[in-house]
């Protein structure tokens, strides 16, 4: 059983390639109804992270930034379930996040990658993954997982105990 | 004659357009987010499927007003189906299905990146459109270099792996603590700076068709932030105004980032335009409004370059009323089925149509 105290994770990626490869590692240990987290400054590696989340998860299209239309869903052959890859960017609270229908993407099945979750903190649910990236030098991020919740417990502990640099 | 009712409603703009053989525009209305604010008296969500709602009806009634037609008059629907907010797209494709079920009108599904093309048809000309073209199309959504052999027939031969070209000029604007929406206020900003002062990266430049703006973005952010020691934190919550060097002009910034843009999307268009025997080059979107982009573009093309009406490079009813029409001309019709398709990208017509 996962533990309160192992609730953090912390993960230090060399490259763009690098941090695509664990998203991949991510995408692929995703069971469905996930809430994934990214907060980082611009150029921190999110949408690299989210390219391998979705690589890993199977989804069809490739990965853009979805800030313009706030949400990109993508979909896999395997079964009908949704990545939905949101951009909070342009958003700015509770009014805002029903507006694009985020409280439908995030009381389903599908999984959830939020951008900026910080401007939609008051609806995100209690059981979250948070990445939180940090930038060591121009190449090198630190990613920090925390897990908040059963299902994001569960998540964590997939990537503690299997993930090879 | 025919005239074609457009409804676009895939993002911000709910536009409404009555068009004459697909080039004649009789009307043309958009309600941007400031005309609502203005119209309420509240702040609106900056993108939210109910101020579609609250504007479609009033736009399509000033629309028909405007062009003096009724519902009567018009002999078919085209809506945007996608790419775009699923549940803006949403009120637009219910919206249209409900007129044409009411009034016995054939309903034409179309897709917002064959809209933008189409905005080249509603140019005044004085030579006809030539195929084949290479049509950049480059907003704040996207970023796509696509060949057009015919009327509804496109090969994307090139998009963007990362952000979009109308995007990197919002992020970036953002971060030189520029107005939004970022194309117009950089290029303002830029008119009074070096665009030789910082050297920001062209990527993939010589790489095939495809662009990359992110790290672009990313450099500009080096450039213009103060220098951090050790880790920096992420943000916290809310957005707060930019820290920027002491010593950097913004003016310098903004033209030596627009240059990096325009020039790759130069480069790329032209060489896309050369390998496919491209007739002409057309450019669209947002981003086409853009006066650097457009002069360098004519500099360079040895082909005629077209873009269209100012006006008509943000979203609107009429391009999708003008691409409308040339699916309706072609016998293309969709049903009361008809779906919205956030995610879909642009194919031809013949790939996912049957004539009806």
């Amino acid at each position: 059983m996962p533990s309160p105290e192992r609730a953090t994770l912390d993960f230090t990626t060399n490259s763009v390639t690098h941090t695509e490869r664990l998203g991949t590692f991510l995408g692929q240990s995703l069971t469905g109804g996930e809430v994934v987290c990214l907060s980082g400054d611009l150029g921190a590696g999110k949408t690299a992270l989210t390219r391998g989340i979705a690589a890993g998860w199977g989804a069809l299209e490739a990965v853009t930034s979805p800030t313009f239309t706030v949400v990109h869903e993508h979909r896999r052959t395997q079964d009908s379930f949704v990545l939905y890859h949101v951009d909070c960017y342009r958003l700015s609270g509770p009014a805002d996040a029903w507006g694009v229908g985020l409280d439908d993407m995030l009381y389903n099945d599908g999984v959830v990658v939020i951008e900026w979750p910080e401007n939609v903190s008051a609806v995100l649910p209690a059981d979250r993954l948070w990445i939180a990236f940090f930038l060591l030098d121009e190449n090198r991020r630190q990613l920090t997982m925390s897990a908040s919740g059963n299902r994001s417990q569960t998540l964590l502990e997939t990537l503690r105990g299997n993930w090879m640099e | 004659m025919t005239l074609i009712l457009g409804i676009e409603t895939s993002c911000d703009e709910t536009g409404v357009a009555v068009v004459e053989n697909g080039t004649r525009l009789l009307s043309n209305v958009v309600a941007s987010q400031v005309v609502l604010h203005a119209q309420y008296g509240g702040v609106f969500p900056e993108v939210a499927s109910r101020a579609h709602v609250e504007a479609i009806v009033p736009v399509t009634q000033q629309a028909m007003d405007v062009a003096q037609v009724t519902l009567d008059d018009i002999d078919a629907i085209a809506v945007t189906r996608g790419p775009g907010l699923a549940g803006s797209l949403l009120v637009g494709v219910n919206f249209a299905k409900g007129l044409a079920l009411g009034h016995g009108l054939p309903l034409v599904g179309v897709n917002h990146l064959e809209g933008h093309v189409y905005s080249l048809w509603l140019a005044e000309t004085d030579t006809a459109l030539q195929f084949p073209a290479v049509c950049l199309i480059v907003s704040g959504g996207h970023s796509e270099i696509v060949l057009i052999r015919e009327h509804g027939d496109y090969t994307v031969v090139g998009s963007t792996i990362d952000d979009a070209a109308g995007e990197a000029f919002d992020k970036v604007a953002r971060l030189l603590n520029l107005s939004y929406p970022g194309g117009p206020a950089i290029q303002h900003a830029a008119d009074e700076g070096d665009p030789t002062t910082y050297a920001f990266p062209r990527a993939l430049r010589g790489h095939g068709y495809n662009f990359s703006f992110s790290g672009l973005k990313t450099a500009v952010m080096r450039a213009v932030q103060p220098p951090h020691q050790g880790r920096r934190a992420p943000k916290s919550e809310g957005m707060t105004p930019e820290q920027l060097r002491p010593d950097v002009n913004v003016a310098d910034v903004a033209a030596s980032f627009q240059v990096a843009v325009v020039d790759v999307l130069v480069e790329k268009t032209i060489q896309a335009a050369a390998t496919h025997n491209a007739a002409e080059i057309w450019m669209a979107g947002g981003v086409s409004a853009n006066l650097l982009l457009r002069e360098q573009m004519q500099e360079h093309s040895p082909l005629p370059v077209r873009y269209p009406p100012l006006a008509l490079c943000v979203d609107n009813g009429a391009m999708i009323a003008a691409a409308g029409f040339f699916r309706y001309q072609q016998g293309y019709r969709d049903d009361l089925a008809l779906d919205v398709r956030p995610m879909w990208p642009l194919v031809s017509i013949r790939d996912h149509m049957t004539k009806g």
